[in-house]
């Protein structure tokens, strides 16, 4: 074939002159502007409401009904009576959610990376094979369990221990006969598809189960729910962060003698920690603000600090704006200090591994 | 481990060795155990419950509750009786373009199912297939007989609006945003750290804050409405309006997320592949198009399932920011439901809610298996 | 070196007191380089002196701190990598992963503007070139170690480009593999007649296969001739320690009245110029043991190995160590003391201090 040699010519075009890179690692000018008037314009995008949310905790009743003001000291005279009330007056009750809301956030966060990264290096390195009938049997004990609490009224207490009872003898004596088997594949899809579902559709039978159990508005209930909620994520997550170790690594420390609870404190979880940084900090936020099981898991003992913004405009004076933005504000602060504490990890274990699939 | 410690009783050596070879022997079960446990007493019960009750008309009673099987009736009533309009929407007649549409999608889903049966054949396959097909077709229906035909659609068009339109905005936005970030430019570190932020703030904060900057007469971006002559106009007046404010609300919130796991994979790929396309003479929309979409794919699709996965269960911020209105406009199918409950009306709540899982099963797993799966094996190629 | 097979007259590239820093670490310094049109340029020097940092330069992926790069008469010092027309070989290969051999090796001239039809009929040529045609349709992971090579070659050739360059493709290949490729690039380099600069650190595959070897150090340019030049007149100490394997002896000595001097030796001098201090330096395949007090001087045997093909003899001389190739059936018992001779014109003088080769001569 015949090469044809581009020219390379010395005198760039001005179309070329503004939007090609005059050199590798470079910027045209052209594309320069364009680059950065686009971050620039999302920048504002970003932080404008923040500043909207922020100024206006500083404004009275006044400033916001009269029109929009956007300068303080030119346009209006910041007030901290917002704050004053929510933090010197009624200091209380915003003290209150905000440590329910920790407590509640870091509780949750730490179980479930704990129970998630157990079971996500349990998946990744042990292989599981249940029997497919002995599942079977589970679910049909369960459901012949709830069947009859349901219409003979037995107290699910008892129904639930002799459904499992009975199940347990059933995978000792018959549970050997079935052979077909399912694998980690399936275990990994079952528990992430958990996530498919919407907390509104198993929120009225877990808001049921408290009032049996006399746990509704306790931060235990609370813990436990976002614990599971956010179970599949870290499952997710770590699964294939997990994977993507060498086993050699594990193997030699196996054959060192470590057992495997040591293999995986010492050599699997700090090789882990940018993926376990990078959850840790999702699932805490997803914590921190969730609110639609906390209207339902909690009245005024557990009550949450999602639920104290929706609380300001619960009175008879309407919206409080002004109080409103201050608890928005006190509830950012720590989750940026988290993020910010945590960044250097985070693009690093965010990619989740999904390329391998 | 316990064995060579020098203290110790040699039958206490002995005993502690018996307990950690126990342990060790048992760590499979123990490792995974807590998960499947949480898991099925937290997200299998409540399934199983909340199926129970979707059957049943549920009534609260002092200190206690009864409940009387009502069989399909739940569901009845969503599709055919009184509550049709707020789920499906309003029937009465399809437009010649309704027709249209319809055909020609049922057509194209008859084509794909028969260019199927052609390829390879496998009975899953083959019945998975028909569940896709029969819900898609189920919604070009549903979306020709309301919106095309003029009639307003219920609350199961209003979340895949918000899903549809929703996704596809993070992703365009997020994306353009990690391209952005991927060139060479100064403090990026700052743009990065900026552009995470909106994650952080909790969705109820989201809603009120848009409706602070939404509003028309008292919001920052008033003079600007009366100066164009839209001063009375209200966002929350206008159906179309007011969804699209909350689909803007939901994206600002969870571009961020798009945009962090496209430019961890953005950096991730190898930085050799595109200074060869580049030595080879490709131009920066080539290298875009052949080395770094390609490779960004699998990513890409799993990000987008995640967000496919939580577009479904929005219900914060319609609830804050129009709590449904105007009308049932903006109410998505968990609002939906969280409304039944809320006039105690638990059997429709679950039913509802049952709806809406099974419309997110289908279109998830769907996604999963024609999209997610294809990137992942072409990823892996 | 110029072919009559070449469509295209081959391409002069001239790099001029190219400078590069990272930081404050000066990683090439005022490279000069000027490679004849169709010339198989290799650059050789130990880890991390700088070679691939200058063929970086070459290809437009690293700015130049300093200096000039021409090809034929264009400056490119600036330009755009898609502008130079030059192919390059990563030592990673750098392959598309989610593209077929096919779909590599016309990428291209895909991103040329080709049309589909030419650019299956280029594949395809340039396929049969490189013995790839059998597996065009495979993807870069199932492709061992050397066919991925060759893919790479292939997608830097098919463009019939004005200059090549090549770092260490063969690094990652098994012995008897590399010995292969080496032959196959040399007689590739040679039908297609363009201006290639290849990187390595393996003076075998820089003996072989150059016209002409550079040769750098810390960022440097040691020495440029051709690979005997190189070898028969080293110009200073590191270029006659690094080419040769086993490496050229040395022996620290004085020189003084003519005669070089160390513990048990001495040796007479002409024209002897440099300082004082001085280094002797003798090739292993040019010495050879004899009995004691037959040869230059008399040393300590202290082990001997068999390779196979020869025999290795290592001396002990004062502080320093000697070592000789001799025939394979030579038997050298340890500890006893043997003589060793050269001829006196294979003897090299080297400036202790400098480094630099003296003109000086055994005499
Ligand atoms: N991008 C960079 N930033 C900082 N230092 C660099 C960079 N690239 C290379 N260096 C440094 O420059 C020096 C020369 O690197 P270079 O890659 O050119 O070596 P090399 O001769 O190719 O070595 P090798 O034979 O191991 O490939 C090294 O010390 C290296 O650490
Ligand atoms: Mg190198």
């Amino acid at each position: 074939m015949t090469a044809v040699r581009k020219k390379i010519s010395r005198r760039r075009t001005p179309l070329q002159w503004l939007f090609e890179a005059p050199s590798i690692g470079k910027m045209a000018p052209g594309t320069a502007v364009f680059v950065y008037g686009l971050l620039l314009f999302w920048t504002l995008v970003v932080l404008f409401p923040l500043y909207w949310v922020l100024i206006t905790s500083f404004k009275t009743a006044l400033d916001v009904n009269n029109g929009p003001v956007f300068l303080p000291w030119v346009d209006f005279t910041p007030s901290l009576h917002a704050w004053r009330e929510l933090l010197v007056i009624d200091y209380e009750d915003t003290l209150r959610s905000y440590i329910n809301s920790i407590v509640i956030a870091t509780l949750s966060t730490a179980l479930c990376v704990a129970v998630g990264s157990m079971a996500a290096y349990a998946l990744a390195r042990i292989t599981y094979k249940p029997k497919f009938g002995n599942i079977l049997l589970f679910v049909l004990a369960m459901l012949g369990g709830c069947y009859v609490v349901w219409k003979a009224g037995v107290d699910w207490k008892i129904a639930m221990t002799a459904a499992f009872a009975i199940w347990f003898f059933l995978l000792k004596s018959v549970g050997r006969f079935f052979k077909k088997s399912v694998g980690n594949g399936d275990i990994l899809f079952w528990m992430i598809s958990q996530r498919i579902l919407p907390p509104i559709v198993t929120v009225v039978p877990i808001y049921m189960m408290f009032q049996n159990l006399k746990m509704l508005d306790t931060h235990l209930a609370l813990i436990l729910t976002y614990t599971v909620v956010n179970l599949p994520i870290v499952v997710w997550l770590l699964y294939d962060f997990i994977s993507g170790i060498p086993i050699e690594l594990e193997e030699s420390a196996q054959l060192d003698g470590a057992s495997r609870f040591r293999t995986f404190w010492e050599i699997v979880l700090p090789l882990a920690k940018p993926g376990l940084a990078a959850t840790t900090l999702l699932v805490l936020i997803l914590a921190w603000n969730e609110y639609i099981l906390a209207v339902f898991l909690s009245t005024s003992n557990a009550q949450t600090i999602p639920i104290l913004v929706a609380a300001m405009n619960a009175g008879e004076r309407g919206i409080l704006w002004w109080s409103m933005c201050v608890v928005i504000i006190i509830m950012i602060i720590p989750v940026v200090f988290m993020a910010i504490l945590l960044q250097r990890f985070i693009s690093k274990g965010v990619l989740l591994g999904a390329v391998k699939g | 481990m316990s064995t060579v410690g020098k203290q110790g009783t040699p039958s206490r050596r002995a005993r502690t060795h018996r307990i950690s070879e126990w342990l060790d022997r048992q760590s499979s079960t123990l490792f995974i155990t807590p998960a499947v446990v949480l898991i099925l007493v937290f997200s299998l019960f409540p399934l199983v419950a909340s199926l129970i009750i979707a059957f049943s008309r549920f009534r609260l009673r002092a200190g206690s509750y009864q409940v009387r099987w009502v069989g399909f009736k739940n569901f009845e009533k969503q599709f055919f009786g009184s509550e049709q309009f707020h789920f499906l929407g309003t029937f009465k007649g399809m437009s010649v373009l309704g027709w249209v549409v319809a055909t020609v999608a049922g057509v194209l889903i008859l084509y794909w199912l028969y260019r199927y049966c052609r390829q390879k054949f496998w009975w899953l396959g083959f019945i998975g297939r028909i569940i896709s097909a029969l819900m898609a077709f189920g919604l070009v229906l549903l979306f020709s007989a309301t919106l095309l035909s003029g009639h307003q659609f219920g609350t199961l068009g209003v979340t895949l609006f918000y899903v549809f339109v929703g996704c596809s905005l993070q992703f365009a936005i997020g994306l353009g945003l990690a391209l952005l970030c991927a060139q060479p430019i100064r403090g990026r570190t700052f743009f990065r750290v900026v552009f995470f932020l909106p994650l952080m703030i909790t969705p109820i904060g989201i809603g009120y804050a848009f409706r602070m900057l939404a509003d028309t007469t008292k919001g920052p971006f008033s003079p600007a409405w009366q100066w164009v002559g839209l001063g009375d106009f209200a966002w929350s007046t206008d159906p179309w309006a007011a969804r699209l404010f909350i689909v803007i609300g939901d994206s600002w919130q969870w571009i961020p997320f798009v945009f962090i796991i496209l430019l961890a994979a953005l950096e991730n790929i190898p930085k050799d592949h595109r200074e060869a396309a580049e030595v080879d003479g490709a131009s920066g929309w080539q290298i875009f198009r052949e080395i770094t979409w390609p490779q960004l794919l699998p990513v890409a699709a799993t990000v987008m399932l995640i967000r496919l996965i939580e577009a479904f269960k929005l219900v914060d911020l319609p609830n804050i920011m129009t709590a449904g209105g105007p009308g049932i406009a903006t109410e998505s199918m968990s609002l939906h439901s969280y409304f039944a409950w809320r006039s105690l009306d638990l059997g429709q709540s679950a039913a509802i809610a049952y709806l809406l899982l099974i419309t997110t099963v289908v279109i998830c797993v769907s996604f999963f298996n024609y999209v997610v799966l294809g990137r992942l094996r072409q990823g892996n190629a | 070196m110029q072919n009559p097979t070449s469509e295209q007259s081959a391409q002069r590239l001239t790099l001029h007191a190219l400078n590069k820093s990272f930081g404050l670490v000066h990683v090439v310094k005022d490279l000069s380089l000027d490679i004849h049109p169709g010339e198989f340029l290799v650059l050789l020097g130990p880890s991390g002196c700088g070679k691939t940092t200058a063929l970086r330069m070459i290809a437009g992926l690293e700015t130049v701190d300093s200096g000039t790069i021409t090809l034929g008469d264009e400056d490119i010092t600036h330009s755009l990598p898609k502008y130079r027309d030059i192919a390059m070989v990563f030592q990673s290969y750098a392959l598309y992963p989610h593209k077929t051999v096919f779909e590599n090796m016309g990428f291209p001239l895909k991103v040329s503007g080709y049309s589909p039809d030419e650019v299956k009929e280029a594949v395809h040529e340039t396929a049969a070139q490189v013995h790839m045609t059998d597996y065009l349709e495979r993807y870069p992971r199932e492709l061992s170690g050397g066919q991925r090579q060759r893919v790479a070659l292939g997608r830097a050739m098919i463009r019939r480009p004005s200059a090549f360059l090549m770092d260490e493709p063969l690094s990652n290949l098994d012995a008897k593999l590399r010995g292969h490729m080496r032959a196959e690039l040399k007689r590739m380099q040679h039908d297609l007649g363009t201006t290639t600069v290849y990187v390595t650190h393996d003076q075998i595959e820089a003996m072989t296969l150059a016209h002409r070897v550079a040769i750098m150090n810390h960022g440097v340019l040691q020495q440029l001739g051709t690979p005997a030049e190189v070898y028969d007149e080293p110009a200073n100490l590191f270029v006659a320690g690094f080419m040769g394997s086993p490496p050229m002896n040395f022996v620290k000595g004085a020189v003084d009245n003519n005669r070089f001097t160390a513990t048990g030796l001495a040796l007479p001098v002409t024209q002897y110029t440099g300082g004082s201090e001085a280094i002797l330096g003798f090739r292993p395949e040019d010495a050879e043991v004899v009995a004691a007090d037959a040869g230059l001087f008399n040393a300590h045997v202290f082990t001997s190995e068999q390779t196979g093909e020869y025999t290795l003899v290592t001396l002990e001389l004062n502080d320093d160590t000697v070592t000789i190739k001799m025939p394979r059936e030579f038997n050298a018992t340890i500890r006893d003391t043997v003589g060793v001779r050269f001829p006196v014109n294979k003897g090299f003088l080297f400036d202790a201090t400098t480094g630099d080769r003296n003109t000086g001569q055994l005499s």
